[in-house]
């Protein structure tokens, strides 16, 4: 069963009177526990696709599915709601609450609504977070204190702390030296393999894009490529 | 909510300089509004006050004598009654003092004018001669001079009248009777308000002779309290025990009537009445200067207006802001929507950095105001000058009652988070992908 289905999704925008048709019908399966790269050139329609199986953006038709639940007619209450407890976010700009120490940002996801993490193991669960992504001695800066990478690191940490089922990160390393992004997602594909969260992330770094088990490639909003490491076919929803 | 609290108070501190403005310009608001409110509760007891002093009561008595189809006669020939009802009721007062008073003409050189004469007990009432500031002559003489008139100098100029001039003065005599009487300027007083403008004193026997009093005989019978404070409650009680021993007027205003002071309802039900011997009406000094109640009243409307429009300003600029800071951080709304925070949530983040915001702005007006009122308040300004009725000892004064502090609160409560509501809609309403400014 997937964890993610796409299907026949389309999103028109208007660029004032102009109709631009950034994903032309896209039907494709994301598995539980994927490491899964979304590349392509800019303009493709990546980070549309991201906006909609993150629900912070809704297809024009077609239907996204997420945890086997379509999520075309949810109200915007009920996306949100999904959101905080199915879905974490990385993104470019790392967008840290400014005002927030690295804990605190750390934290924030915990204290809007329900989670799966229980009050008495928050503390410990934020201080494991903050190790396994290498930032304890940073932990009560400011995100103005820290590199790029670091902020990063911290980004990583907010998206798993509600333990989400999906994390998506839209061109995590888009704003890191090749090195730190390297680094970063390394740490991600770490992640993924120690607590089976599926990753999704979006670039159009061919040697990031080849970390990933699962790459689906895009083109002027459309799939051109979809296939998992090993196998010879294109990859099908199972 | 805690961490609501945090963020809502961390954002205040991220652009300083432009926080402070705004708390400045709210405090400036309150300040104003405070002050305003301060002095005028304070003037309308500090008159109160201050003509209590003078006329020597809080709670007064007038006697009306009637017999048969005969005119009335206001005298009080004997007040052994109404000092045993005093003592019944159980009032705690300073003293009791009796005093009377009439309306005049006055005439000097061919000039005119009208003025109420109160017969005092100078000599014997020392917080009259401590309160009645003089401009012109001295206490000394006053006392000296049987026939001696303080007149205030708004008077002076109408008669154009100097210390040492003798003017005739047309009264109708308790019994209806016209009579003239000489006085001696021997005082002239400052004025500051109404009342005191139409108010002259002289000594209690010299006026009782013209209206036709004998001796021992007066007019009005003064009960002084410890506080001006107690005066409505110890009326009423007083007014209760004193339907037992004497025929009183009805204190109740008219039910049809149409919006007057209580003290002029009282005079005007009461003129209709009939009854045989003395009857005795009550009053208060609150009742008498019913018409500064109404000052009082007039300038307080001043001032929440004056507190709406001042803020009805501010918030434009409070608006404008917070529409600046939803653009500023519209990345950041996003990411909290995408995270998980709800529409209910961001606005809630507004409102709270509002409240924070008009809290600071109120806590910092307040203080101000209590310093610029501690400044003022500190100056003595003597008693010898125009605004003497007006000031406590020499001193302005300021009287901050808890429900002005809570109006304040509430208005500036209200308008700063309506102020704040649109922006907060607004940014409540961004869609995710909008606010994170990724969908085009």
């Amino acid at each position: 069963m997937p964890i993610i289905s796409l299907e026949n999704v389309k999103k028109t925008y208007y660029l004032g009177k102009v109709e631009v048709e950034a994903v032309k019908g896209v039907s494709f399966c994301i598995e539980k526990g994927d490491f899964i790269s979304i590349a392509g050139p800019s303009g493709s329609g990546k980070t549309t696709i991201l906006n909609m199986i993150g629900l912070i953006d809704k297809p024009t038709s077609g239907e996204v599915i997420i945890d086997d639940k379509p999520t075309s007619k949810l109200s915007d209450r009920e996306l949100t709601k999904m959101r905080h407890q199915v879905l974490g976010f990385i993104f470019q700009s790392f967008n840290l609450i400014p005002v927030l120490n690295v804990w605190e940002n750390i934290e924030f996801p915990l204290l809007i609504g329900e989670t799966r993490i229980a009050p008495q193991e928050k503390k410990e669960w934020i201080d494991h977070l903050i190790e396994e992504v290498g930032l304890t001695e940073w932990k009560k800066h400011k995100p103005n204190e820290l590199s790029g990478g670091q902020r990063q690191r911290v980004a990583i940490a907010r998206a798993l702390v509600t333990r989400p089922y999906i994390v998506l990160a839209d061109e995590p390393t888009a704003n890191l030296d090749s090195k730190t992004g390297e680094q970063i997602i390394e740490l991600m594909k770490k992640i993924n393999s120690e607590l089976d969260t599926t990753f999704i992330f979006s670039t159009h770094d061919a040697k990031i894009v080849s970390i990933a088990d699962h790459i689906i490639r895009l083109k002027d909003g459309e799939v051109i490529e979809n296939v998992r490491k090993g196998e010879p076919q294109p990859a099908e929803c199972r | 909510m805690k961490t609501h609290v945090t963020i809502a108070l961390r954002n205040l501190t991220r652009q300083k300089k432009r926080t402070a403005l705004l708390a400045i310009a709210i405090a400036f608001s309150v300040m104003i509004v405070t002050v305003i409110y301060g002095l005028t509760s304070a003037i309308s007891v500090n008159i109160a006050e201050n003509f209590s002093d003078i006329l020597g009561g809080h709670i007064f008595i007038t006697g009306s004598e009637k017999h048969g189809t005969s005119k009335e006669i206001s005298r009080i020939s004997n007040d052994q009654a109404l000092r045993d009802a005093l003592k019944a009721s159980g009032i705690n007062y300073s003293y009791v003092s009796s005093y009377s008073s009439t309306f005049a003409t006055i005439i000097f050189e061919g000039k005119t004018t009208s003025l109420l004469i109160n017969g005092i007990n100078i000599k014997e009432n020392e917080n009259f001669r401590k309160r009645l500031s003089l401009k012109k002559g001295d206490w000394e003489s006053i006392l000296t001079t049987p026939n001696a008139l303080i007149v205030p100098e708004k008077v002076a100029q109408t008669l154009n009248v100097e210390i040492g001039d003798v003017v005739i003065a047309k009264i109708e005599t308790v019994y209806g009777q016209n009579n003239v009487g000489e006085f001696r300027i021997a005082g002239i007083n400052y004025n500051a308000d109404l009342v005191s403008q139409l108010s002259s004193y002289t000594h209690t026997a010299h006026l009782n002779e013209i209206l036709g009093l004998l001796p021992g005989e007066y007019q009005t019978f003064a009960v002084r309290l410890p506080s001006l404070k107690e005066t409505d409650a110890a009326a009423m009680k007083y007014y209760d025990v004193l339907k037992n021993y004497v025929q009183v007027f009805d204190r109740k205003t008219e039910a049809n009537g149409a919006p007057m002071t209580g003290f002029q309802a009282l005079l005007r039900s009461q003129k209709k009445e009939s009854w045989e011997g003395v009857k005795y009406r009550l009053f208060t000094i609150n009742e008498q200067l019913a018409q500064i109640q109404q000052f009082v009243s007039a300038a307080d409307t001043i001032g929440t207006t004056v507190l709406i429009i001042l803020f009805l300003i501010t918030m434009v600029g409070i608006n404008n802001t917070f529409r600046m800071i939803m653009y500023e951080r519209i990345k950041e709304i996003g990411t909290m929507r995408a995270i998980g925070y709800q529409q209910k949530d961001v606005k809630r983040l507004f409102l709270l950095e509002a409240f924070f915001l008009g809290m600071i702005g109120m806590l910092a007006g307040f203080l101000l105001a209590g310093i610029l009122m501690a400044i003022v308040s500190s100056i003595n300004f003597g008693m010898e000058n125009e605004f003497f009725i007006l000031l406590r000892n020499g001193h302005i004064t300021f009287n901050l009652q808890f429900a002005k502090i809570a109006t304040i609160f509430i208005i500036v409560s209200i308008l700063t988070l309506l102020a704040v509501s649109l922006p907060a809609r607004k940014a409540a309403k961004l869609s995710p992908a909008q606010a994170l400014g990724t969908e085009k």
